[in-house]
């Protein structure tokens, strides 16, 4: 046996598991993105059924991780027919004109037992910059993001003119979320 | 002056109260009902939804009190000159329209909780949903709350109709007896046969 094949095939191994550990795939049925407003007094919960996180984190290696998330504003369910209608129409997502919104970071820090991924979010023809604190646990199988941003609607002009008012509808959205998440390129991200 | 209870010849003050505060919210809530779906969207469009719930949960609360209240301060029997096909009825009319009196808050409320909106009175205070959000129960609740609204308009008019008659026709105390500043009529043209 060559002596020096051990050495390589470690070698070879670690890089291949360095890699592997940076990109994840999301496991969707088991990931959500959530959202959190305020109307009329009363909060409501909805989600965005369908989005598509590409996810390179490494907790030792913040200075490579990067997020890209695209999130298809059409498929926002709030249970609410009436108000998800709303929601989609030209005085909030404007769906037709928009169809998906962008977040992406390249800025990552550590704080306490958390993070902090600084990007910024493209909603509705406007970006801006959005911090999206997370939480990361990793095991053998797999790893799980669980993450907070918090939103001014205004911002980015979902409801403007008479639905600027915050009694009416408040402009702070919360927005969470939750990915499962595998080692590996996903492969629909290539 | 009108006693707080029923007498054997007139409603007292409280049913009497009950009655019309009810009828004028119900007039209320079927106008505004009636154009608020054709608003545009708006904040204003929300505010009038919010109004017409809270108060077709007050009606739903001064009905139940209504109810109540007839148990313990019975109504007052029917004038004598009023013959018994009249009485059975006025019966059923009245009954049906506690029916719908009820139906029509709790389909509402239904509806409302099956479309998952919240509901808060008056913005005081929040409403239970009644069920949780589900698309069927959202239709069949629609259905019942637009089917309930016709019921209700037709037996009012009918009820409206039949006080009228017994005021301007029969000349008894039948309306006069339940309005407040209403003098009976004078005795009939006509002795009855």
């Amino acid at each position: 046996m060559n002596p020096t094949q051990p050495i390589a095939t470690t070698l070879a191994l670690l890089l291949a598991t360095s890699a592997a550990a940076r990109d994840w795939t999301t496991q969707a049925e088991a990931s959500s993105l959530r959202f959190k407003g305020t109307a009329q007094g009363e909060a409501f919960e909805g989600r965005f059924a369908r989005f598509t996180p590409s996810i390179r984190f490494d907790p030792a290696a913040l200075e490579q991780a990067r997020f890209d998330v695209g999130i298809t504003l059409a498929s926002a369910d709030s249970q609410n027919e009436e108000r998800d209608g709303t929601m989609k129409g030209s005085d909030f997502f404007d769906v037709e004109n928009y169809p998906e919104a962008r977040f992406i970071a390249r800025e990552f820090s550590a704080q306490g037992n958390a993070f902090i991924a600084q990007g910024s979010l493209e909603l509705r023809g406007t970006r801006q910059p959005v911090s999206l604190r997370f939480t990361w646990t990793e095991d053998a199988k797999g790893a799980r993001l669980e993450g907070k941003a918090t939103l001014d609607r205004t911002a980015f002009g979902v409801g403007g003119g008479d639905w600027a008012d915050p009694e009416s509808i408040a402009h702070e959205v919360l927005v969470e979320t939750t990915l499962i998440l595998v080692p590996g390129t996903p492969a629909a991200a290539q | 002056m009108t006693m707080l209870r029923n007498s054997p010849e007139r409603w007292g003050w409280f049913a009497q109260l009950l009655h019309w505060s009810i009828a004028l919210l119900i007039i209320g809530l079927a106008v505004v009902g009636l154009v608020m779906g054709d608003l545009p969207n708006s904040p204003d469009k929300l505010k009038v939804f919010a109004l017409h719930k809270s108060v077709g949960l007050t009606v739903l609360a001064l009905v139940l009190i209504r109810l109540a209240w007839r148990f313990i301060d019975p109504r007052p029997p029917y004038p004598a000159t009023i013959p018994p096909w009249q009485r059975r009825l006025s019966d059923l009319t009245h009954g049906l329209l506690y029916v719908l009196m009820l139906a029509m808050p709790l389909s509402g409320w239904l509806y409302n909780s099956a479309s998952n909106f919240p509901l808060r009175w008056f913005g005081w205070f929040a409403v239970p949903p009644l069920s949780g959000p589900d698309k069927a129960i959202k239709s069949f609740a629609h259905e019942a709350h637009e089917i309930g609204f016709y019921l209700l308009a037709l037996l009012m008019l009918l009820h409206v109709a039949a006080a009228m008659k017994h005021h301007f026709l029969d000349r008894d105390a039948t309306l006069a007896r339940m309005t407040p500043g209403l003098p009976p009529p004078t005795a009939p043209d006509k002795e009855p046969a």
